[in-house]
Formats: C-alpha cells, structure tokens, sequence
C-alpha cells in the first residue's frame, strides 16, 4: 500500500529559473525501505524535504495517504507523520540530547510521565549512553549527533522517516547498527523508510533503490530482488 | 505547556544574551521607576499645595483695575474692618484669619538696630511731630498661619511660649537679649500719635529668628527699624484690637480666608459682592504664591517626564535591536523547532514568554533599586529646582508694597517654596511600572515575532547548508 506519492512533480528554487527536477512520479509504500542515490547537486536533499513537508511542490502533487501535502497542516504532519534526518542535523545546539528528544515527542502530541524514559530507550537504540544523553549536543562527536538526529526522527513514532546521507559521519560498525534499525524499521514495524546516500552499503539494505540525475529519476534492480 | 517550559530552559541555555536583555531592561526598569516616584510624588504634591494654598482667599484692592477704570486713589471705595469681619461668616468657609500691623515706639524698648536708641523723630500724617516707630506689633488670629514658625524659622525657645491671653506677646531673642527681657517680664510700647493707645504686656515667649533682618535692604539704609524682621512684638489679633480700633486708620489690617472646598471661589466672591464689597477690590487666591511653591514640583514633573520618555525611547530600541539580533541568531533553532512541527505562533509564544520572564524577574530587582535612587535623585533634581526658582523670585523684586506705601512683611501670606519632597513608590506608581515594563516586554517579544515571521523553515534551514 502506498503511504506517499509523487505525480508529476517538478521543483525550482525560489529566484531560480532551472528545476532541480521536473515531472516527477514516484510511489513509495508502508513496510518498505528505500534508497535514492545520485551525484552532490542532483537533488536528493530536495525531494527529502517535499517529502517531508518542509516545502512544496512548483507543479504538481505529493499526497501523504491520499491527501495532498499542499493542503494539510503541514506543521502537524512533520511532527506526527513524518521523521526527518537532516543532512545538517539540525538539532538544538544548546540543548541536551535528552531534551531533543522530549521536545519532539512533546510538539507530536505526546504525553505522560514516561517520556524520558522512552527518549533514553531509543538513544540506547542507537547507541547514546545516558551520561551523554543529558551533555549538550555541541559536547558530541558528529557521529553521536548524527545518531541523536536519527533518535529524534524516530522519537514520535511516525510512519514516514525520511533521512539525509544518515551514515555519513559513521564508521563502518556503528553504520551497520544504524542501517540495521532502519531495515527493521522498514520490515518489523512496516514504517515506509526513505534514504539518500552515496553509500553502497546503504543501498544494500534496500528493497528499491532510484537514481537521480540532472532531474530524472531511474530505479536501479536491487541484489535482494 | 512543554512549549513554555522549554522557554523558561531557554533563559538558562543562552544565558550570556539573556543576562545583556536583563541588564538593559533592568536599567529602563530602574530609570523609569525613579521618574514615576518622583513624577507622580510632585504631582500629589502639587495638587496638595493647591489644595493649601488655592482655599486660601484674600480680598485686596485691585490696583490694576482702579487704574484701568482712571480713578485716582482719592475716590477708591474703602472697607472697613468690620466689612472684613463680616465676609468671614460664611459657610464657604473653613476659617478665616485677621491680622494687624501696628508701628510702635517705646522709650524703654529699643531696637535692634536702632542707634539712636529711640530719639529719632518724624511727622505725622496729621503734621504732628513724633518718635519714630521703632517696633512693630503685630495681631494674629491664628497663630498656626505664622508662617515663619510653621516653617521653623522661627521657633519660641525652651520656657516660653506664643502669646494667647490679651497681655501677652512674643518677642525675638536679638530684641530680648538687646532689651535684657527675660519671659515674664513687661514691656510698655506706644502707638504713634497722641490718641493711640499704649500697650502693656508681658512676654510670654521668645523666639529665635532666622529669617531675613528686613524684606528689602532699603528698609535698613533708611533706618526704618520698625519694618525689621528682629523688631516685631508679636500678640495675638484679640490682643491688639482690644484697645478699640474700629477703622483700619493707622493700622495695617489683613484678612485671609480659608475655603472649605477651593472650588467654591465664585460662590464665596458672590457672597462677598452681595454683602457690598466694591468692584475695585478682588476676591482671589494667589497664583503667583501657588506658583512659586509648586514651581519647583512642577519643573521636577516635567523634568521627570522627560527623562521618562528619553529612557522609554532610548530602552525600547535598544531592546526591540537586542530581540531582532537575538531572533536573527537564533534562527536556526527556531528553523529546527519549525521543522520538528512547532507551529509558528508556538514559537512567538514562547519567545514572548521568554521577555516577559526576564521582564518579570527585572521588575522585581528594578522596583527595589528604583526606590533606592528616587529618593537622592528627587533630593538632588529639586534642590536644583529651588536654586533656580529663588534666583526668579529674587529678580522678581522681592516683597509687595501695598496700597497704602506699607509692606507685608509678615503673617498670613510668606509661603516658601517646597524644598523636601519624600519619594513613594506606592501601588499605584507599582502599577504603572508593570505596566511600562510588560509594554517593553511586549514590545521586544513582537521585534522577535515579527522577525521571524518571514522565516520558512526549510528557508532557515537552508540557509545553513
Ligand atoms: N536554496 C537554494 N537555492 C537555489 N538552489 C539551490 C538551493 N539549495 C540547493 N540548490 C540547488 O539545487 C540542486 C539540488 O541540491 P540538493 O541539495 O538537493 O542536492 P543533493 O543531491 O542533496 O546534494 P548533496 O549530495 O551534496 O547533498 C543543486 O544544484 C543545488 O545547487
Ligand atoms: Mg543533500
């Protein structure tokens, strides 16, 4: 079942004359993990963002679960359905890894004493002990910010998780951890996981892999399929 | 309610700016407490002054208007004291005070400056030939409007005390010790002419004196010792009219008249008019008295309702520019809330509640440093004031010479102007403050908001990459 679709798609940035991508038709489905590969420049960090609610098509629709994202309440959306991975993070600097995460299951909604005890669980998941679970992010290494971002995508449990090159500031060992919780994201929990990555390792654990460049997206045959 | 705690963590985790948010809004708070201490403490000042001082009536010849009108002062219209008497009663009125000045001479008394110890001649109106008066008596009604021992200028010394019964009277230590009269003693003193009557009377009180020795220098160049401060015998109204005066032939005779309400002037002037007081003389209180006793608040009001607005102003853009670079450097971490799904007036809750925290915080340190500096700050700003309205008055000509070429040089009407104000920093001033400050709060809390208003989150977010 699709949870998200892309019908003739195309995207220009504000003040510029050239799209990064045009007429683009794309489905992705629940319980599936895939993987966008392409050049730097080619715009996988932009269909992330459409994807994730940030921003809006110039033409065309994208539809989360049949409605389309240009007409729902967008802030709702990021914070309940979606779970974004920055490829800049952007966690908050001055504030605790714990408190990130508390943060984002508060704005979703969520409530009740338990939070923190959740919030520490899924840093545990990715491999943030609690003593640098409560430092300020700017006292982490890249790799346990990068680690904390994925935590917080995760925090409010949403069905859609979309992630920016989530690996890239991981050695090989923790990256194999990451990879791993994202395939059970995608197969255990059925959530529909989006990826882009330079990474072959990454595309490894997906169930289908799309190209992208100068604008046009091709699906690449998987090892799995 | 996470948003708000969250806002409250905030205060902590960029303590650097909010600590150079608090100082700035600490010291509007200060400023602008002091002002409106010393604002509203000089306007409740002002408005007791009137209150004093504008129910305080006097009926006087209105030379102005005799002159327009052409009338020399031979066919003035005159009123005799018991005219005076007669607008005393009325239910206008609070109470009503008589004063009268009498020039004396006495052959046992001599007087401070007097070296010709009493020898001195001069002649009458009448053509007759007399001792120069060297001594004034003078009558009050009501010894609590002697402004110069309301002020404390003068007080009765340890042992004496103010004139009440027919034969009593106060005299100056300067004529006490010159004389060698102690309390207790009598003293005899003489009207000018033949007829008038002479006065015995025993000193009950003596005083020290610390006002000025004569109102003008020329009184003393001229050697008219009866018009010096030092030289006056003080008794009471019932005391000097005893001897039966009926006209005010010879004698300087005054009334004031105390309103119950000072609004009520017109009713009281109609009063007086039907009971036959002439049109050349004018029923008024004394603007240029209120004046100068509230000349200085006033100057201090306004002063303090500038610098107000100086410190609002100035304050206000510092902080709206300190709230525009806060938001501008916080941005990102407002593009991440965004992003994580804050919805935007979240935000601009949150960093309202962000100022109006510090405010709060500031205006408890503020009110508390603001009542500790009003008080120097009132004491100093009006101790200005009173040098420069002192310098007016003085270049202003000094006491009134009346109708009929005499001076008032004491009684009822010497007002000083206002040189002790005490700073209170009451409810009311608390309030206003509040309110200043929650408005500066606001204010820089909407800087915030609206700057970031035009931020989309990906914009934001981008803008990092
Ligand atoms: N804010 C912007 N305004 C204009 N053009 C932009 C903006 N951001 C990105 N672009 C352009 O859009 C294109 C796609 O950028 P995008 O960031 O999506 O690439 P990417 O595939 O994520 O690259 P990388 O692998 O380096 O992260 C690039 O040519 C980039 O220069
Ligand atoms: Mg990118």
């Amino acid at each position: 079942m699709s949870v998200l679709e892309l019908e003739n798609v195309s995207y220009a940035y504000e003040g510029s004359s050239k799209a990064v991508f045009s007429d683009v038709t794309l489905s992705f489905e629940a319980g599936k993990a895939y993987a966008i590969a392409g050049k730097s420049g080619s715009g996988k960090s932009t269909l992330l963002h459409l994807l994730g609610g940030l921003d809006v098509a110039t033409r065309g629709r994208v539809s989360y679960g049949g409605e389309s994202l240009a007409d729902m309440n967008r802030n709702r959306y990021r914070a309940r359905n979606a779970g974004i991975i920055f490829q800049g993070l952007n966690l908050l600097t001055n504030a605790s890894a714990l408190e990130n995460i508390v943060l984002s299951m508060r704005i979703s909604g969520m409530k009740g004493p338990g939070l923190k005890a959740k919030a520490l669980e899924l840093l545990a998941r990715v491999g943030i002990s609690p003593e640098k679970a409560s430092r300020k992010i700017l006292k982490l290494s890249g790799g346990e910010q990068q680690r904390i971002a994925i935590a917080r995508a995760l925090a409010h449990n949403p069905d859609l998780i979309a992630a920016d090159e989530p690996t890239g500031n991981l050695d090989k060992d923790t990256e194999y951890k990451i990879l791993k919780i994202f395939e059970d994201l995608a197969h255990k929990e059925g959530k529909c996981v989006i990826i882009a990555t330079h990474s072959k390792r990454v595309t490894a654990i997906a169930d289908e892999i799309w190209t992208v460049d100068k604008g046009v997206f091709r699906s690449v045959p998987t090892k799995r399929n | 309610m996470y948003a708000i705690f969250n806002a409250m963590k905030n205060l902590v985790r960029n303590l650097g700016r909010n600590i150079l948010l608090a100082s700035v809004t600490l010291a509007v708070i200060i400023c602008v407490s002091a002002a409106l201490a010393i604002g509203n403490t000089s306007e409740k000042m002002i408005e007791d002054t009137r209150l004093q001082i504008g129910s305080k009536v006097s009926i006087s010849l209105d030379l102005m208007a005799t002159h327009e009108q052409g009338q020399g002062p031979d066919n003035l219209a005159s009123i005799g004291i018991e005219d005076y008497l007669s607008y005393g009663e009325s239910d206008y009125l609070d109470k009503s005070v008589f004063s009268v000045q009498i020039p004396m001479y006495s052959s046992t008394v001599f007087a401070v400056d007097d070296e010709t110890k009493g020898q001195k001649e001069w002649q009458n109106q009448d053509g007759s030939v007399a001792k120069a008066p060297t001594l004034m008596l003078v009558g009050n009604s009501d010894a609590e409007t002697l402004s110069e021992f309301a002020s404390g200028e003068r007080e009765i010394l340890p042992g004496g005390k103010m004139p009440e019964e027919l034969n009593e009277c106060a005299i100056s230590s300067d004529l006490a010790e010159l004389n060698n009269i102690s309390v207790g003693d009598p003293i005899s003193i003489q009207g000018q002419s033949q007829s008038a009557p002479n006065y015995e009377l025993i000193v009950s009180g003596i005083y020290s004196d610390k006002t000025a020795a004569y109102a003008s220098p020329m009184y003393q160049f001229q050697g008219l010792v009866h018009l010096g401060q030092r030289n006056q015998v003080i008794a009471t109204y019932d005391a000097v009219m005893s001897k039966g005066y009926e006209t005010d032939e010879g004698i300087d005779f005054q009334s004031q008249y105390y309103l119950k309400d000072p609004r009520e002037l017109d009713k009281f002037e109609a009063e007086v008019r039907s009971k036959g007081l002439p049109r050349d003389y004018s029923v008024s209180i004394n603007q240029e008295e209120l004046d100068k006793v509230t000349g200085p608040l006033a100057g201090m009001r306004g002063a303090s309702s500038t610098f107000m607005a100086v410190i609002l102003s100035l304050g206000g853009l510092a902080l709206a520019l300190i709230s525009y670079l806060a938001v501008k450097e916080r941005k990102y971490e407002i593009g991440a809330l965004r992003a994580m799904g804050m919805e935007k007036a979240m935000i601009s809750l949150c960093l309202l509640s962000e100022s109006v925290a510090i405010t709060i915080v500031c205006l408890a340190l503020g009110l508390f440093a603001g009542r500790a500096v009003s008080q120097p700050i009132a004491d100093s700003l009006l101790a200005g004031q009173v040098s420069a309205s002192q310098a007016q008055s003085a270049g202003g000509g000094g006491k009134i010479l009346m109708a009929n070429g005499k001076t008032q040089t004491s009684g009822v009407n010497s007002y000083t102007p206002i040189s002790e104000i005490e700073v209170a920093l009451n409810a009311g001033t608390m309030v206003q403050i509040a309110v200043l400050a929650l408005a500066l709060a606001l204010l820089s809390g909407m800087v915030g908001i609206v700057s970031i208003a035009k931020y989309e989150p990906l914009k934001i977010l981008r803008e990092r990459g």
